[in-house]
Protein backbone atom coordinates (compact mmCIF):
# COMPACT_ATOMS: atom_id res chain seq x y z
CA UNK A 1 0.00 0.00 0.00
CA UNK A 2 1.24 3.23 -0.69
CA UNK A 3 -0.26 6.44 0.66
CA UNK A 4 -3.52 5.69 1.98
CA UNK A 5 -4.83 9.62 1.78
CA UNK A 6 -4.58 8.96 -2.30
CA UNK A 7 -7.08 6.77 -2.42
CA UNK A 8 -10.71 7.52 -3.09
CA UNK A 9 -13.16 7.99 0.47
CA UNK A 10 -14.81 4.18 -0.24
CA UNK A 11 -12.03 2.77 -0.92
CA UNK A 12 -9.49 4.81 1.96
CA UNK A 13 -12.94 3.71 4.24
CA UNK A 14 -12.38 0.31 3.76
CA UNK A 15 -8.66 0.33 4.01
CA UNK A 16 -8.28 2.14 7.52
CA UNK A 17 -11.43 -0.64 9.17
CA UNK A 18 -9.50 -3.41 8.16
CA UNK A 19 -7.69 -5.85 9.99
CA UNK A 20 -4.59 -5.54 7.43
CA UNK A 21 -4.30 -1.50 8.33
CA UNK A 22 -5.05 -1.97 11.50
CA UNK A 23 -1.89 -5.16 11.36
CA UNK A 24 0.50 -2.90 9.51
CA UNK A 25 -0.17 -0.14 12.21
CA UNK A 26 1.16 -1.64 14.95
CA UNK A 27 3.70 -3.54 13.44
CA UNK A 28 5.38 -0.44 13.18
CA UNK A 29 5.68 0.79 16.78
CA UNK A 30 4.96 -2.60 19.03
CA UNK A 31 7.41 -4.73 16.16
CA UNK A 32 10.33 -5.89 19.22
CA UNK A 33 8.41 -4.48 22.08
CA UNK A 34 7.52 -7.01 24.83
CA UNK A 35 4.48 -5.69 27.28
CA UNK A 36 4.45 -2.27 25.56
CA UNK A 37 8.01 -2.38 25.96
CA UNK A 38 11.94 -2.03 24.11
CA UNK A 39 13.58 -4.56 26.04
CA UNK A 40 16.71 -1.79 26.51
CA UNK A 41 14.31 0.49 28.24
CA UNK A 42 15.19 0.05 31.78
CA UNK A 43 13.19 1.04 35.16
CA UNK A 44 15.00 4.09 36.67
CA UNK A 45 14.67 4.46 40.70
CA UNK A 46 11.71 5.78 42.26
CA UNK A 47 11.02 6.79 45.41
CA UNK A 48 8.59 4.78 47.71
CA UNK A 49 5.67 7.74 47.87
CA UNK A 50 6.31 8.56 43.80
CA UNK A 51 5.36 4.87 43.12
CA UNK A 52 2.50 4.97 45.47
CA UNK A 53 1.14 7.92 43.08
CA UNK A 54 1.81 5.91 39.80
CA UNK A 55 0.20 3.16 41.55
CA UNK A 56 -2.92 5.18 42.20
CA UNK A 57 -3.01 6.73 38.75
CA UNK A 58 -2.53 3.27 36.55
CA UNK A 59 -5.37 1.73 38.73
CA UNK A 60 -7.19 4.56 37.16
CA UNK A 61 -5.88 3.84 34.22
CA UNK A 62 -7.34 -0.16 34.46
CA UNK A 63 -10.78 1.50 34.85
CA UNK A 64 -10.50 3.75 31.94
CA UNK A 65 -9.54 0.84 29.58
CA UNK A 66 -11.65 -1.99 31.17
CA UNK A 67 -14.48 0.15 30.29
CA UNK A 68 -13.28 0.94 26.68
CA UNK A 69 -12.34 -2.78 26.38
CA UNK A 70 -16.07 -4.02 27.67
CA UNK A 71 -17.80 -0.69 25.71
CA UNK A 72 -16.31 -1.36 22.34
CA UNK A 73 -16.59 -5.38 22.27
CA UNK A 74 -20.09 -4.39 23.29
CA UNK A 75 -20.87 -2.01 19.95
CA UNK A 76 -19.88 -4.41 17.71
CA UNK A 77 -23.20 -6.34 17.37
CA UNK A 78 -24.52 -2.59 17.27
CA UNK A 79 -22.26 -1.77 14.07
CA UNK A 80 -24.77 -0.64 11.17
CA UNK A 81 -21.37 -2.54 9.14
CA UNK A 82 -19.25 -4.91 8.35
CA UNK A 83 -16.34 -2.94 8.11
CA UNK A 84 -17.14 -0.81 11.11
CA UNK A 85 -17.68 -4.16 13.00
CA UNK A 86 -14.05 -5.15 11.75
CA UNK A 87 -12.63 -1.97 13.18
CA UNK A 88 -14.36 -2.44 16.43
CA UNK A 89 -12.48 -5.90 16.52
CA UNK A 90 -9.01 -4.02 16.66
CA UNK A 91 -10.01 -1.55 18.87
CA UNK A 92 -10.63 -4.45 20.92
CA UNK A 93 -7.73 -6.12 20.70
CA UNK A 94 -6.14 -2.95 21.56
CA UNK A 95 -8.29 -2.07 24.67
CA UNK A 96 -7.17 -5.74 26.25
CA UNK A 97 -3.52 -5.10 25.36
CA UNK A 98 -3.74 -1.54 27.22
CA UNK A 99 -4.94 -3.02 30.39
CA UNK A 100 -2.81 -6.02 29.75
CA UNK A 101 0.90 -3.89 29.62
CA UNK A 102 -1.03 -1.29 33.37
CA UNK A 103 -1.24 -4.73 35.05
CA UNK A 104 1.89 -5.70 33.88
CA UNK A 105 3.64 -2.50 35.10
CA UNK A 106 1.57 -2.68 38.47
CA UNK A 107 3.42 -6.22 39.20
CA UNK A 108 6.72 -4.42 38.15
CA UNK A 109 5.71 -2.10 41.03
CA UNK A 110 5.31 -4.64 43.36
CA UNK A 111 1.60 -4.77 43.14
CA UNK A 112 0.79 -8.78 43.70
CA UNK A 113 -3.25 -8.69 42.53
CA UNK A 114 -3.47 -5.98 40.34
CA UNK A 115 -7.19 -6.70 39.99
CA UNK A 116 -7.98 -6.27 43.42
CA UNK A 117 -5.85 -2.98 43.77
CA UNK A 118 -7.65 -1.07 41.15
CA UNK A 119 -10.79 -2.02 43.10
CA UNK A 120 -9.46 -0.17 45.60
CA UNK A 121 -8.01 2.73 44.29
CA UNK A 122 -10.81 3.48 41.94
CA UNK A 123 -11.77 7.13 41.41
CA UNK A 124 -15.84 6.93 41.77
CA UNK A 125 -16.42 9.66 39.69
CA UNK A 126 -14.78 7.24 36.67
CA UNK A 127 -16.82 4.16 37.52
CA UNK A 128 -20.04 6.32 37.29
CA UNK A 129 -18.41 6.72 34.10
CA UNK A 130 -17.98 3.80 33.22
CA UNK A 131 -21.80 2.68 34.18
CA UNK A 132 -23.04 5.19 32.31
CA UNK A 133 -20.51 4.29 29.27
CA UNK A 134 -22.08 0.56 29.41
CA UNK A 135 -25.62 1.73 29.94
CA UNK A 136 -25.90 3.87 26.59
CA UNK A 137 -23.83 0.54 24.88
CA UNK A 138 -26.41 -1.65 26.24
CA UNK A 139 -29.28 0.55 24.86
CA UNK A 140 -27.70 -0.29 21.46
CA UNK A 141 -27.90 3.64 20.81
CA UNK A 142 -24.97 3.51 18.36
CA UNK A 143 -23.86 7.42 17.82
CA UNK A 144 -24.14 7.79 21.94
CA UNK A 145 -22.19 5.01 22.46
CA UNK A 146 -19.94 6.11 19.91
CA UNK A 147 -19.38 9.37 21.16
CA UNK A 148 -19.39 8.42 24.40
CA UNK A 149 -16.75 5.70 23.91
CA UNK A 150 -14.59 7.18 21.04
CA UNK A 151 -14.58 10.14 21.15
CA UNK A 152 -14.71 11.23 25.12
CA UNK A 153 -13.59 8.24 26.67
CA UNK A 154 -10.58 8.32 23.81
CA UNK A 155 -10.19 12.42 24.56
CA UNK A 156 -10.10 11.65 28.09
CA UNK A 157 -7.00 9.07 28.09
CA UNK A 158 -5.27 10.14 24.79
CA UNK A 159 -5.03 14.26 27.05
CA UNK A 160 -4.10 12.70 30.26
CA UNK A 161 -1.88 9.65 28.80
CA UNK A 162 0.13 12.22 26.30
CA UNK A 163 0.67 14.92 29.19
CA UNK A 164 1.48 11.85 31.70
CA UNK A 165 4.07 10.38 29.07
CA UNK A 166 5.88 13.81 28.94
CA UNK A 167 7.77 13.27 32.47
CA UNK A 168 6.78 10.01 33.58
CA UNK A 169 9.40 7.07 34.27
CA UNK A 170 11.10 6.02 31.23
CA UNK A 171 9.30 2.61 31.12
CA UNK A 172 6.21 3.96 31.91
CA UNK A 173 6.48 6.52 29.26
CA UNK A 174 7.19 4.18 26.43
CA UNK A 175 4.32 2.22 27.34
CA UNK A 176 1.57 5.21 27.09
CA UNK A 177 3.18 6.08 24.15
CA UNK A 178 2.37 3.19 21.90
CA UNK A 179 -1.07 3.42 23.97
CA UNK A 180 -1.93 6.89 22.65
CA UNK A 181 -0.96 5.96 19.22
CA UNK A 182 -3.80 3.88 19.68
CA UNK A 183 -5.70 6.29 20.63
CA UNK A 184 -5.66 8.46 17.98
CA UNK A 185 -6.44 5.73 15.95
CA UNK A 186 -9.71 5.27 17.78
CA UNK A 187 -10.83 8.82 17.98
CA UNK A 188 -10.00 9.20 13.98
CA UNK A 189 -12.82 6.29 14.03
CA UNK A 190 -15.18 8.23 16.02
CA UNK A 191 -14.99 11.24 14.31
CA UNK A 192 -15.10 9.93 11.13
CA UNK A 193 -18.31 7.56 11.68
CA UNK A 194 -20.58 10.85 13.62
CA UNK A 195 -19.04 13.42 11.40
CA UNK A 196 -20.22 11.36 8.13
CA UNK A 197 -23.77 11.13 10.15
CA UNK A 198 -23.95 14.40 12.01
CA UNK A 199 -23.32 15.51 8.12
CA UNK A 200 -26.09 13.69 6.85
CA UNK A 201 -28.71 14.08 9.80
CA UNK A 202 -27.59 17.32 11.79
CA UNK A 203 -30.37 16.80 14.45
CA UNK A 204 -27.79 14.12 15.42
CA UNK A 205 -25.76 17.14 16.83
CA UNK A 206 -28.18 18.27 19.18
CA UNK A 207 -28.45 14.95 21.01
CA UNK A 208 -24.36 14.34 21.12
CA UNK A 209 -24.26 17.71 22.44
CA UNK A 210 -26.72 16.50 25.56
CA UNK A 211 -24.09 13.60 26.19
CA UNK A 212 -21.19 15.56 26.25
CA UNK A 213 -22.29 18.20 28.88
CA UNK A 214 -23.45 15.28 30.73
CA UNK A 215 -20.25 13.47 30.81
CA UNK A 216 -18.03 16.24 30.44
CA UNK A 217 -19.35 16.97 34.20
CA UNK A 218 -18.22 13.34 34.62
CA UNK A 219 -14.60 13.75 33.32
CA UNK A 220 -13.64 16.76 34.75
CA UNK A 221 -14.82 15.37 38.10
CA UNK A 222 -12.90 12.35 38.00
CA UNK A 223 -9.54 14.57 37.08
CA UNK A 224 -10.36 16.79 39.81
CA UNK A 225 -10.71 13.55 42.28
CA UNK A 226 -7.57 12.59 40.81
CA UNK A 227 -5.66 15.24 40.88
CA UNK A 228 -6.46 15.37 44.51
CA UNK A 229 -5.99 12.03 45.37
CA UNK A 230 -2.64 12.29 44.02
CA UNK A 231 -1.46 15.81 46.35
CA UNK A 232 -1.02 17.71 43.07
CA UNK A 233 -1.28 21.57 42.66
CA UNK A 234 -5.26 22.33 42.77
CA UNK A 235 -4.61 23.87 39.19
CA UNK A 236 -3.39 20.93 37.89
CA UNK A 237 -6.81 19.34 36.85
CA UNK A 238 -7.88 22.41 35.11
CA UNK A 239 -5.00 22.12 33.27
CA UNK A 240 -5.90 19.10 31.97
CA UNK A 241 -9.74 18.96 31.78
CA UNK A 242 -8.92 22.10 29.23
CA UNK A 243 -6.61 19.58 27.61
CA UNK A 244 -9.40 17.34 27.21
CA UNK A 245 -11.72 20.05 26.34
CA UNK A 246 -10.07 20.93 23.66
CA UNK A 247 -8.69 17.60 22.14
CA UNK A 248 -12.89 16.92 22.09
CA UNK A 249 -13.20 19.89 20.27
CA UNK A 250 -11.01 19.34 17.92
CA UNK A 251 -12.86 16.52 16.77
CA UNK A 252 -15.43 18.77 16.14
CA UNK A 253 -17.50 18.78 18.95
CA UNK A 254 -16.86 21.82 21.16
CA UNK A 255 -19.11 23.44 23.52
CA UNK B 1 -5.84 -20.71 36.75
CA UNK B 2 -3.37 -17.22 36.46
CA UNK B 3 -0.81 -19.62 35.10
CA UNK B 4 -2.81 -21.00 32.22
CA UNK B 5 -4.00 -17.45 31.42
CA UNK B 6 -0.79 -16.31 31.26
CA UNK B 7 -0.39 -18.21 28.36
CA UNK B 8 -3.17 -16.82 26.61
CA UNK B 9 -2.32 -13.13 27.30
CA UNK B 10 -2.28 -10.58 24.33
CA UNK B 11 1.34 -10.74 24.10
CA UNK B 12 1.45 -13.95 23.28
CA UNK B 13 -1.09 -13.46 20.72
CA UNK B 14 0.97 -10.89 19.13
CA UNK B 15 4.09 -12.63 18.95
CA UNK B 16 2.45 -16.37 17.77
CA UNK B 17 -0.27 -14.80 15.32
CA UNK B 18 0.19 -11.41 13.69
CA UNK B 19 3.73 -11.95 13.98
CA UNK B 20 4.02 -15.83 13.44
CA UNK B 21 2.10 -17.65 11.04
CA UNK B 22 -0.05 -14.52 9.79
CA UNK B 23 3.44 -12.41 8.75
CA UNK B 24 3.59 -11.36 5.08
CA UNK B 25 0.35 -12.86 4.33
CA UNK B 26 -2.90 -10.40 2.52
CA UNK B 27 -5.66 -11.30 3.51
CA UNK B 28 -4.80 -15.09 5.21
CA UNK B 29 -2.38 -15.90 1.98
CA UNK B 30 0.68 -15.26 0.10
CA UNK B 31 0.22 -12.09 -2.13
CA UNK B 32 -0.78 -12.13 -5.59
CA UNK B 33 -2.18 -16.49 -5.04
CA UNK B 34 -5.22 -16.31 -6.78
CA UNK B 35 -8.05 -18.30 -6.97
CA UNK B 36 -7.84 -21.67 -9.20
CA UNK B 37 -9.52 -20.57 -13.15
CA UNK B 38 -11.76 -23.49 -13.16
CA UNK B 39 -13.96 -21.75 -9.92
CA UNK B 40 -14.61 -18.51 -11.99
CA UNK B 41 -15.30 -20.51 -14.87
CA UNK B 42 -17.34 -23.03 -14.24
CA UNK B 43 -20.75 -22.31 -13.63
CA UNK B 44 -21.95 -24.88 -11.28
CA UNK B 45 -17.79 -24.94 -9.05
CA UNK B 46 -18.45 -21.58 -9.21
CA UNK B 47 -21.79 -21.44 -7.33
CA UNK B 48 -20.97 -24.04 -5.53
CA UNK B 49 -17.76 -22.23 -4.24
CA UNK B 50 -19.64 -19.22 -3.13
CA UNK B 51 -22.38 -21.14 -1.38
CA UNK B 52 -19.67 -22.65 0.58
CA UNK B 53 -17.79 -19.57 1.47
CA UNK B 54 -21.15 -18.27 2.28
CA UNK B 55 -21.69 -20.49 5.44
CA UNK B 56 -17.78 -19.70 6.64
CA UNK B 57 -19.24 -15.99 6.46
CA UNK B 58 -21.92 -16.87 8.13
CA UNK B 59 -20.35 -18.76 11.21
CA UNK B 60 -17.83 -16.25 11.79
CA UNK B 61 -20.02 -13.38 11.81
CA UNK B 62 -21.99 -15.66 14.73
CA UNK B 63 -18.57 -16.48 16.34
CA UNK B 64 -17.53 -12.45 16.63
CA UNK B 65 -20.92 -11.72 17.78
CA UNK B 66 -20.78 -14.30 20.25
CA UNK B 67 -16.97 -13.45 21.35
CA UNK B 68 -17.38 -10.17 21.71
CA UNK B 69 -21.01 -10.47 23.64
CA UNK B 70 -19.12 -12.55 26.21
CA UNK B 71 -15.85 -10.27 26.91
CA UNK B 72 -18.76 -8.02 29.19
CA UNK B 73 -19.85 -11.48 31.31
CA UNK B 74 -16.70 -13.10 31.68
CA UNK B 75 -15.63 -13.15 35.62
CA UNK B 76 -11.93 -12.36 35.56
CA UNK B 77 -10.13 -9.49 33.75
CA UNK B 78 -7.38 -12.42 31.89
CA UNK B 79 -10.42 -13.90 30.32
CA UNK B 80 -11.69 -10.80 28.39
CA UNK B 81 -8.42 -9.97 26.96
CA UNK B 82 -8.27 -13.82 25.75
CA UNK B 83 -11.37 -12.95 24.26
CA UNK B 84 -10.62 -9.44 23.11
CA UNK B 85 -7.77 -11.65 20.61
CA UNK B 86 -10.51 -14.07 19.77
CA UNK B 87 -13.03 -11.29 18.44
CA UNK B 88 -10.09 -10.09 16.25
CA UNK B 89 -9.96 -13.62 15.17
CA UNK B 90 -13.51 -13.85 14.21
CA UNK B 91 -13.27 -10.86 12.57
CA UNK B 92 -10.26 -11.49 10.43
CA UNK B 93 -12.00 -14.48 9.58
CA UNK B 94 -15.32 -12.49 8.25
CA UNK B 95 -12.69 -10.23 6.57
CA UNK B 96 -10.67 -13.17 4.69
CA UNK B 97 -13.73 -15.22 3.76
CA UNK B 98 -15.58 -11.99 2.43
CA UNK B 99 -12.90 -11.04 0.73
CA UNK B 100 -12.62 -14.18 -0.68
CA UNK B 101 -16.36 -13.93 -2.07
CA UNK B 102 -15.14 -10.44 -4.08
CA UNK B 103 -12.47 -12.55 -5.08
CA UNK B 104 -14.70 -15.45 -6.56
CA UNK B 105 -16.73 -12.30 -8.08
CA UNK B 106 -19.35 -10.88 -5.90
CA UNK B 107 -19.62 -7.51 -6.33
CA UNK B 108 -19.65 -5.38 -3.05
CA UNK B 109 -23.01 -4.45 -3.38
CA UNK B 110 -24.47 -7.34 -3.56
CA UNK B 111 -22.85 -8.96 -1.01
CA UNK B 112 -25.92 -9.30 1.59
CA UNK B 113 -28.16 -10.28 -0.66
CA UNK B 114 -25.68 -12.92 -1.80
CA UNK B 115 -25.56 -14.09 1.94
CA UNK B 116 -29.25 -13.82 2.31
CA UNK B 117 -29.39 -15.89 -0.63
CA UNK B 118 -26.92 -18.89 0.27
CA UNK B 119 -26.94 -18.90 3.86
CA UNK B 120 -28.05 -21.99 5.29
CA UNK B 121 -31.30 -21.60 8.04
CA UNK B 122 -29.96 -24.49 10.04
CA UNK B 123 -26.83 -22.82 10.12
CA UNK B 124 -28.75 -19.75 11.17
CA UNK B 125 -30.51 -21.65 14.05
CA UNK B 126 -27.41 -23.09 14.99
CA UNK B 127 -25.97 -19.76 15.51
CA UNK B 128 -29.11 -18.52 17.10
CA UNK B 129 -29.11 -21.05 20.12
CA UNK B 130 -25.77 -20.34 20.99
CA UNK B 131 -26.15 -15.89 20.67
CA UNK B 132 -29.47 -16.75 23.09
CA UNK B 133 -27.26 -17.48 25.66
CA UNK B 134 -24.47 -14.51 24.57
CA UNK B 135 -27.29 -12.15 24.69
CA UNK B 136 -28.65 -13.61 28.54
CA UNK B 137 -24.59 -12.88 29.72
CA UNK B 138 -24.75 -16.84 30.54
CA UNK B 139 -20.67 -16.72 30.50
CA UNK B 140 -20.17 -20.86 31.12
CA UNK B 141 -22.84 -22.03 28.67
CA UNK B 142 -21.58 -19.04 26.03
CA UNK B 143 -17.99 -20.28 25.76
CA UNK B 144 -18.90 -24.20 25.88
CA UNK B 145 -21.57 -23.35 23.02
CA UNK B 146 -18.72 -20.59 21.29
CA UNK B 147 -15.35 -22.22 22.08
CA UNK B 148 -16.07 -25.87 22.25
CA UNK B 149 -19.37 -26.67 20.12
CA UNK B 150 -18.73 -24.03 17.58
CA UNK B 151 -15.16 -24.16 16.92
CA UNK B 152 -15.03 -27.93 17.55
CA UNK B 153 -17.25 -27.86 13.84
CA UNK B 154 -15.65 -24.92 12.59
CA UNK B 155 -12.06 -26.72 13.49
CA UNK B 156 -13.08 -30.31 11.56
CA UNK B 157 -14.71 -28.27 8.84
CA UNK B 158 -11.54 -26.00 7.55
CA UNK B 159 -9.49 -29.24 8.09
CA UNK B 160 -11.71 -31.53 5.62
CA UNK B 161 -11.51 -28.31 3.37
CA UNK B 162 -8.48 -27.54 3.85
CA UNK B 163 -7.65 -31.75 2.46
CA UNK B 164 -10.05 -30.62 -0.35
CA UNK B 165 -8.08 -27.53 -1.30
CA UNK B 166 -4.29 -28.03 -0.41
CA UNK B 167 -3.38 -29.90 -3.33
CA UNK B 168 -5.18 -28.09 -6.32
CA UNK B 169 -6.36 -24.47 -4.53
CA UNK B 170 -3.12 -23.18 -2.24
CA UNK B 171 -4.80 -20.08 -2.12
CA UNK B 172 -7.58 -20.83 -0.15
CA UNK B 173 -5.66 -23.85 1.68
CA UNK B 174 -3.30 -21.48 3.24
CA UNK B 175 -6.31 -19.11 4.25
CA UNK B 176 -8.10 -21.79 5.97
CA UNK B 177 -4.34 -23.21 7.80
CA UNK B 178 -4.31 -19.60 9.24
CA UNK B 179 -8.12 -20.05 10.47
CA UNK B 180 -7.44 -23.80 11.96
CA UNK B 181 -4.96 -22.43 13.90
CA UNK B 182 -6.89 -19.54 15.20
CA UNK B 183 -9.37 -22.13 16.36
CA UNK B 184 -7.04 -24.18 17.80
CA UNK B 185 -5.93 -21.73 20.22
CA UNK B 186 -9.67 -20.95 20.84
CA UNK B 187 -11.01 -24.42 21.69
CA UNK B 188 -7.76 -24.74 24.04
CA UNK B 189 -8.73 -21.65 26.13
CA UNK B 190 -12.65 -23.75 26.37
CA UNK B 191 -11.17 -26.32 27.92
CA UNK B 192 -9.26 -25.29 29.91
CA UNK B 193 -11.34 -22.05 31.61
CA UNK B 194 -14.73 -23.98 31.24
CA UNK B 195 -13.59 -26.61 33.70
CA UNK B 196 -12.86 -24.63 36.69
CA UNK B 197 -15.95 -22.77 36.38
CA UNK B 198 -17.84 -25.59 35.99
CA UNK B 199 -16.51 -27.37 39.10
CA UNK B 200 -17.71 -24.06 40.84
CA UNK B 201 -21.25 -24.33 39.01
CA UNK B 202 -21.83 -28.09 38.42
CA UNK B 203 -25.84 -27.12 38.29
CA UNK B 204 -25.29 -25.74 35.05
CA UNK B 205 -24.37 -28.61 33.50
CA UNK B 206 -28.26 -30.06 32.59
CA UNK B 207 -29.07 -26.63 30.65
CA UNK B 208 -25.15 -26.53 28.74
CA UNK B 209 -25.66 -30.45 27.73
CA UNK B 210 -29.27 -29.55 26.25
CA UNK B 211 -27.78 -26.24 24.68
CA UNK B 212 -25.49 -28.77 22.82
CA UNK B 213 -27.77 -31.12 21.85
CA UNK B 214 -29.67 -28.63 20.16
CA UNK B 215 -26.76 -27.08 18.42
CA UNK B 216 -25.30 -30.82 17.33
CA UNK B 217 -29.12 -31.14 15.83
CA UNK B 218 -28.61 -27.91 13.73
CA UNK B 219 -24.99 -28.38 12.80
CA UNK B 220 -26.15 -32.33 11.28
CA UNK B 221 -28.99 -30.32 9.46
CA UNK B 222 -26.34 -28.00 8.47
CA UNK B 223 -24.23 -30.98 7.34
CA UNK B 224 -27.07 -32.87 5.40
CA UNK B 225 -28.41 -29.40 3.23
CA UNK B 226 -24.92 -28.83 2.31
CA UNK B 227 -23.52 -32.35 0.73
CA UNK B 228 -26.93 -33.05 -0.52
CA UNK B 229 -27.32 -29.71 -2.48
CA UNK B 230 -23.38 -29.93 -3.82
CA UNK B 231 -23.29 -30.23 -7.01
CA UNK B 232 -19.41 -30.31 -7.34
CA UNK B 233 -18.65 -33.83 -7.16
CA UNK B 234 -20.52 -34.85 -10.37
CA UNK B 235 -20.01 -31.53 -12.33
CA UNK B 236 -16.12 -32.49 -11.74
CA UNK B 237 -16.83 -35.94 -13.22
CA UNK B 238 -19.11 -34.39 -16.15
CA UNK B 239 -16.46 -32.27 -17.35
CA UNK B 240 -13.64 -34.93 -16.87
CA UNK B 241 -11.64 -33.35 -13.90
CA UNK B 242 -9.93 -36.13 -12.00
CA UNK B 243 -10.41 -35.54 -8.26
CA UNK B 244 -7.81 -35.15 -5.46
CA UNK B 245 -7.41 -38.08 -3.74
CA UNK B 246 -6.95 -35.99 -0.47
CA UNK B 247 -6.93 -38.05 2.66
CA UNK B 248 -9.00 -36.94 6.19
CA UNK B 249 -9.11 -38.71 9.09
CA UNK B 250 -7.20 -42.04 6.96
CA UNK B 251 -10.36 -41.83 4.11
CA UNK B 252 -9.78 -41.12 0.53
CA UNK B 253 -11.86 -37.72 0.07
CA UNK B 254 -11.44 -38.03 -3.75
CA UNK B 255 -13.01 -41.79 -3.79
CA UNK B 256 -16.26 -40.85 -1.84
CA UNK B 257 -19.93 -39.90 -2.07
CA UNK B 258 -21.18 -36.33 -0.98
CA UNK B 259 -22.90 -38.72 1.43
CA UNK B 260 -19.89 -40.13 2.19
CA UNK B 261 -17.93 -37.36 3.47
CA UNK B 262 -21.57 -36.13 5.06
CA UNK B 263 -20.94 -39.33 7.53
CA UNK B 264 -17.23 -38.89 7.84
CA UNK B 265 -17.43 -35.56 8.66
CA UNK B 266 -20.16 -36.03 11.07
CA UNK B 267 -19.03 -38.95 13.18
CA UNK B 268 -15.74 -36.63 13.45
CA UNK B 269 -17.19 -33.76 14.90
CA UNK B 270 -19.35 -35.46 17.45
CA UNK B 271 -16.51 -37.91 18.57
CA UNK B 272 -14.49 -34.63 19.31
CA UNK B 273 -17.50 -33.38 21.03
CA UNK B 274 -17.65 -36.40 22.92
CA UNK B 275 -13.91 -35.91 24.10
CA UNK B 276 -14.12 -32.78 25.10
CA UNK B 277 -17.30 -32.51 26.79
CA UNK B 278 -15.88 -35.14 28.22
CA UNK B 279 -12.65 -33.83 29.51
CA UNK B 280 -15.07 -30.83 31.21
CA UNK B 281 -17.04 -33.23 33.22
CA UNK B 282 -20.12 -32.92 30.88
CA UNK B 283 -22.44 -35.46 29.25
CA UNK B 284 -22.48 -35.49 25.38
CA UNK B 285 -26.10 -35.49 24.72
CA UNK B 286 -26.64 -37.76 20.86
CA UNK B 287 -28.70 -35.42 18.67
CA UNK B 288 -31.84 -36.34 16.85
CA UNK B 289 -31.01 -37.61 13.18
CA UNK B 290 -32.07 -34.50 10.64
Amino acid sequence: MNDVHDLDPQRFYEEVHSFEFWFQAVEGYLGGTTWGRRPETVDAPMAAEDRDRLITVLCNYCVGESAALEGASGLIVVAPDRLAKVFLSTQVVDEGRHLEVFHHRLRELGVADPEAEVERRASRSLQTFRRRLLDLVASKDWEAAIFAQNVILESLEFAVFQDHARDADPVTAEILRGVVKDERRHMGFGENELGRRVAAAPHIRARIGQIKKELDHLVLESLEETVRTLGMPRDEDERLGRIYLESVARLGFGS
Amino acid sequence: MADFLSGYSIQNWLESCPQGYLEGTVYGHKPGEQEIELLKTNPVLHEDAIRTTVQLVVGERAALAASSGLINSAPDEASKRFLATQTLDEARHVEIFTQRLYDLGVRKEDLESTIARFANPNLVKFAGVLLEKVDKKDFVAGVVGQNIVLEGMAFSVFEMMYALNEPMNPKFAQTLSGTIADERRHVGFGENRIGSLLKEHPERKPDIEKMQKDMSYFMLATFADAFGETRAVDELERIGQERSHAQFHGADLGAMDPKEMEDLLAATVLKEFKTRLGRLGLQYQTPARP
